[in-house]
């Protein structure tokens, strides 16, 4: 009991608690059971807005222009690569790889920094789950039902328990 | 484990709240500069950091693994908790106003590569208080006496090694402070911050010494092997730590 105890809290000691806050936003249309469109918005929490902030915004303006904009997604948002975007899009219980980004905006909205982006692909509804959330739970992704827009489906959020982060799944129906 | 994802969630969402809490009422400060609303910010500030320790990190693991090869008493864990506080926080505050003040650009860059030579400083550091620990428990292991007076050297040790990466969490709100000009404010909210994450981080200690007195009258004097093992899992945490940062892929 005592040595499972003690490997727990070896096992766990390499993750990270949540340092920062993501409100996840999608915008999803289907046809005939396939995704048309897929976009997201991630609003960040105002702390770390407000720090990003005084890096992102160069001229100081409240606004990202849009060679603002190429710095942030070269610099700052294309790490998230990495990470697939905290995005995990499961097609028949099998994860793909590096889902691709097109479209990215970024900008402030009431003191917090906003990135926007589309996430192509035509999926089929009925063998395709999205999951979200930070592997290394460095970032927790929030995703509300309030938050979720859905043209041609039905939305069914839940949360997903990954062990050592919590995550949250979005299936259509 | 289902328990612990439940936990986890709920203690995710607390922090989402008070996350918000905290930004919504240091901005409001920039119109109404009351000592309540700064003693407010400073009660949420010890709050987040006794919620934001709770999640996983290497600092409750070391010193629960700390206390697992050491017979100590609770006053111990707490002078340890306090100990990681007033590193944490002053290694916090450190690198927070060197990264603003001297570099003063490209913060989130220069925090993450900073960040990461700090948290190889304390894996070398932890590595390091695992071998010691190994020493004393094995050359100890005939003297029960021994065993049982430590010197404070390796709790300074096992606190510097805790300490002195310093939380993002905590380095966040000194940041938003600064950028807001509320300069005192950010630097006392580190301090009620840490000293919150002290506390929680002397309860892994406390539930470690509890667990550890119990193990160790059942073993009587064969005490000495858990306190080997606690302090070979140091050595291996500080390891662990070290190829994490060092970014060295481990098989599947």
């Amino acid at each position: 009991m005592k040595i499972f105890f003690i490997l727990f809290l070896l096992l766990s000691s390499l993750y990270s608690h949540p340092h920062t806050f993501i409100d996840l936003y999608p915008t999803i249309k289907v046809k005939d059971d396939k995704t048309q469109s897929i976009h997201f918005k991630w609003v960040l929490d105002e702390m770390t807005s407000t720090i990003l902030i005084m890096e992102l915004d160069q001229d100081m303006d409240g606004t990202i222009n849009e060679k603002e904009n190429k710095n942030v997604q070269k610099n700052y948002f294309y790490i998230f690569e990495n990470y697939s975007y905290y995005t995990h899009i499961i097609v028949d219980g099998k994860v793909l790889k590096s889902p691709k980004v097109k479209n990215f905006k970024a900008s402030i909205e009431n003191n917090r920094i906003c990135y926007s982006f589309d996430m192509g692909g035509n999926y089929n509804i009925k063998n395709t789950i999205f999951e979200f959330g930070d592997t290394d739970f460095y970032v927790a992704m929030v995703l509300k039902d309030e938050f979720v827009k859905v043209d041609g489906a039905t939305a069914i959020t839940t949360g997903v328990d990954n062990d050592f982060y919590y995550g949250y799944r979005l299936e259509l129906k | 484990m289902e328990f612990y994802a439940k936990a986890l969630h709920i203690l995710v969402g607390w922090q989402y709240e008070l996350n918000r809490y905290i930004s919504t009422t240091i901005r409001s400060l920039s119109d109404d500069s009351s000592l309540s609303t700064s003693l407010l910010v400073l009660g949420i500030a010890f709050t987040y950091g006794l919620i934001h320790a709770v999640g996983p990190g290497h600092g409750k693991a070391l010193v629960a693994l700390y206390f697992t090869s050491n017979k100590s008493d609770y006053k111990k864990a707490f002078k340890m908790g306090y100990m990681i506080s007033v590193i944490h926080a002053i290694s916090a505050l450190i690198f927070t106003f060197g990264i603003f003040f001297i570099l003063k650009t490209m913060f989130r860059q220069n925090f993450n590569e900073l960040s990461d030579i700090a948290m190889q400083i304390s894996a070398v550091m932890i590595i390091l208080v695992g071998v010691y620990l190994i020493y004393e428990a094995y050359s100890g292991r005939k003297h029960k006496e021994k065993r049982e007076k430590r010197s404070s050297k390796s709790e300074i040790a096992v606190a510097f090694s805790a300490g002195v990466v310093p939380c993002p969490g905590v380095m966040t709100i000194v940041l938003f402070c600064i950028a807001l000009g509320q300069y005192t404010l950010g630097i006392l909210a580190a301090v009620a911050m840490s000293i919150g994450m002290g506390l929680t981080i002397s309860l892994a200690g406390i539930f470690s010494i509890a667990l550890n007195k119990k193990a160790g009258s059942f073993l009587d004097d064969k005490g000495y092997i858990l306190e080997i093992l606690g302090a070979s899992l140091v050595f291996i945490l500080g390891l662990f730590l070290l190829l994490a940062t060092l970014n060295v892929k481990m098989p599947n």
